[in-house]
């Protein structure tokens, strides 16, 4: 996203304030995580058909110096907008925020969204509300994060915050000077897979996608490779029939990708690997075989007494015998796992 | 929702990509703890659309050691208490003020290691079932298999066999003949997709930026190549953790995981065994006592002395209650669970080694 843009943050002499009450403007780093930006989408989605933009409120962690956000998670804050006031719905605004800490104690307010890049006085005012002592995020800043989403053009998200300006007393509510922050967006390893699904639908026509197995991804992923390796390799080509050009980085880049590979005798690959896929199989040949045993002492458990004449001790004789045999397999089972450990140790 | 008929089953499952990432973020947040929460959305025509998602409340336990089963206990049973219910009925009234759907299409859990067939699932989604509008779902998302590679996140339903065993709470032997129930019909699953909306989609065409479209210079030296910001990111799609060889810990664990199954099916049919002795018991008192009575009778007759009843032996001897079968069924769905998780495991696990042989191997 919009994240190559520099910043030069000014320390600024602060407009008029009550002395002890001065929010700090000092600069921040701001990290994203992607559901929250999906729940923007998602709300701007939803937007009453008759509104431009709309807002909610922002919620994270914060550093214990102030210094770095982390944007965890949002929800949206119903308000309306006309040309000549604006409204938010305080009471709605403090009860969700209670019922979100409820369900994530650690998570704190940090600030507000808008889905328009659009700064205006309105902006301002609400800035100011989200800013401010009490209910508000005060003494640190409010962060101001805007994603716009005007359709037919990339998704452009800003963040700022904001320093009071020195104007008359009576403009200072719908007033103030908007910083902006760098920002970047961060995924988690826990979140990779999950974005993985998801992004695979984002060249489909319907824009859905079946979750698949491991198997059918670990294919897809080997295509890609194959895919890679056939592009440098065309590349190579390319370079020793003199029809493109050479370049000694890439070469020499190419040389320690290559050189990773590890030297092994032959016959030492030829012994691990059989021992390993036997232990693989053996493994997966237990399992199926517990499996078959569970299922033919649940079917003796129960079709015992349908054989009439009231011989259900011979039946769970049977179910016992099921049993026993379960026990010898795992038994096997304990085996091959020792066996399993010493192959990793050696 | 009103005009549809009531037995119009739910085909499959369509979750948004909005509620995939929070359902992720929830369970990586309180992993390896269970999480729960609840899924809001609609269903069109026999495909529940899931369009929202918020969790439920976490226990609040002093973290004091030797507390965690009870916490656990208390999140995974988390969906069906009290006041996640009310917290729900909040939630959602104020989720629909922003025009989210706003209703209640069942609830998600977390897992590790596709350990979650028990009977607090069974519970809480008998509870969601039973309650609501009884087209729901739970969605069960497993952290530890999503660490290594695809995402596995699975709908699962009660069956209408299932629910109607539960719902007399009886799972003896002789119910369980007449109703023919298995423990592979405890559970079905629906096929899950994932869908984007238009401005999600636009959103990953930027995630990560893609490669510079127009020609780039060669770069001078190594350095340079290392540190051109042009280089592009891996892509998300596909993703590249899942050629990651180490895959015996998976293994292993599941093993481990078999084994103590195996373990309950065996207590549970030591249960029944002794259940079963001690029936037999009882009942050889039972004849005996009624042989006795009748030689007595015999003897009386014989003397011409009134008759003692013959029926007296229901209130002298008590037969014991077959323990319920309910734990060897979900025992039994937990195991077949694990070993499709090893055939899993295993058919990945062995194309990667021949990979790898022939790659370190060629021309063999």
């Amino acid at each position: 996203m919009a994240d190559k843009d520099s910043f030069l943050h000014l320390a600024r002499p602060l407009g008029p304030a009550p002395v002890g009450a001065q929010p700090s403007t000092a600069p921040l780093n701001v990290v994203i995580q992607p559901q929250a930006i999906f729940s923007i989408l998602d709300h701007s989605l939803r937007r009453p058909a008759d509104q431009e933009r709309v807002i909610g409120t922002l919620l994270g962690t914060r550093s214990e110096d102030g210094t770095e956000i982390e944007i965890r998670n949002c929800y949206a804050v119903p308000h309306t907008e006309t040309a000549e006031q604006v409204e938010v719905d305080m009471d709605y605004q403090k009860q969700m925020l209670a019922l979100h800490l409820r369900a994530n104690p650690r998570e704190v307010l940090v600030g507000w969204y808008a889905t328009s890049s659009e700064l205006n006085t309105f902006s301002a005012l609400i800035q100011n509300f989200y800013g401010q002592q009490g209910d508000g995020t005060w003494p640190h800043p409010a962060v101001h994060l805007t994603v716009s989403t005007v359709p037919g053009q990339d998704i452009e998200s800003r963040t700022y915050i904001s320093a009071p300006i020195g104007v008359t007393a009576e403009r200072a509510a719908d007033s103030c000077l908007f910083i902006p922050v760098p920002h970047e967006l961060k995924y988690g390893e826990a979140e990779k897979s999950g974005l993985e699904l998801i992004s695979s639908a984002k060249d489909l026509e319907d824009r859905s996608q079946p979750v698949m197995t491991d198997l059918e991804s670990l294919e897809r992923a080997i295509q890609h490779v194959l895919d890679m390796l056939d592009r440098v390799s065309n590349y190579v080509n390319n370079v020793l029939d003199e029809e493109a050009t050479p370049s000694s980085a890439l070469g020499q880049f190419l040389m320690n990708a290559l050189s990773l590979a590890p030297k092994v005798d032959a016959a030492d690959i030829e012994r691990d690997f059989n021992a390993h896929i036997q232990d693989v199989l053996v493994v997966s040949y237990l399992a199926n075989t517990i499996r078959t045993q569970i299922d033919l002492s649940n079917r003796l458990a129960t079709a015992a007494l349908t054989l009439g004449t009231g011989d259900a001790l011979g039946g769970e004789g049977g179910a016992g015998a099921g049993a026993r045999d379960g026990e010898k397999q795992k038994g096997g089972d304990r085996r091959n796992k020792g066996r399993q450990q010493r192959a990793q140790e050696a | 929702m009103a005009d549809v008929p009531k037995d119009s089953p739910l085909r499959a499952v369509q979750i948004e990509a909005l509620v995939v990432m929070k359902i992720i973020k929830n369970s990586a947040q309180f992993f390896p703890t269970i999480a729960t929460g609840s899924l809001v959305g609609m269903e069109v025509n026999g495909v529940l659309q899931i369009t929202n998602s918020f969790p439920f409340p976490s226990v609040d336990i002093p973290a004091a050691d030797g507390h965690q089963d009870t916490a656990s206990n208390l999140a995974a049973g988390a969906p069906r208490a009290k006041s996640n219910a009310t917290y729900q009925n909040e939630m959602i009234k104020f989720l629909r003020e922003v025009n989210v759907d706003a209703n209640n299409v069942g609830w998600y859990t977390s897992t590790s290691m596709g350990n979650f067939v028990n009977v607090n699932m069974i519970e809480n989604q008998h509870f969601y079932q039973k309650e609501l509008n009884e087209r729901t779902v739970a969605l069960v998302h497993d952290v530890s298999r999503s660490s290594q590679g695809s995402l596995s996140l699975r709908a699962f339903r009660l069956s209408p066999s299932f629910m109607a065993a539960y719902k007399e709470g009886k799972f003896t032997t002789e119910s369980l003949q007449k109703s023919g129930l298995r423990y592979q019909d405890i559970l079905i699953e629906l096929p899950v997709t994932v869908h984007n909306s238009h401005l999600a989609t636009s959103l990953l065409h930027q995630l990560p930026s893609d490669a510079p479209k127009e020609e780039l210079p060669f770069p001078p030296n190594l350095a340079t190549l290392q540190q051109d910001p042009n280089t592009p990111q891996p892509p998300l799609y596909p993703n590249f953790d899942s050629l990651d060889l180490s895959i015996d810990p998976f293994l292993e664990k599941t093993c481990d995981l078999l084994l103590e199954s195996i373990e309950n099916h065996h207590t549970e049919l030591n249960n029944h065994q002794y259940y079963q002795r001690s029936l037999g018991r009882e009942q050889a008192k039972i004849t005996a006592w009624q042989q006795k009575r009748k030689a007595e009778n015999a003897a009386r007759a014989a003397a011409k002395q009134p008759l003692l009843p013959e029926d007296e032996w229901q209130r002298l001897f008590k037969l014991p209650t077959e323990p319920s079968r309910l734990d060897v069924l979900l025992n039994s769905r937990q195991v077949e669970q694990y070993a499709r998780q090893v055939d899993g495991f295993t058919a990945s696990v062995s194309s990667k080694m021949f990979a790898v042989k022939s790659n370190l191997l060629p021309g063999e």
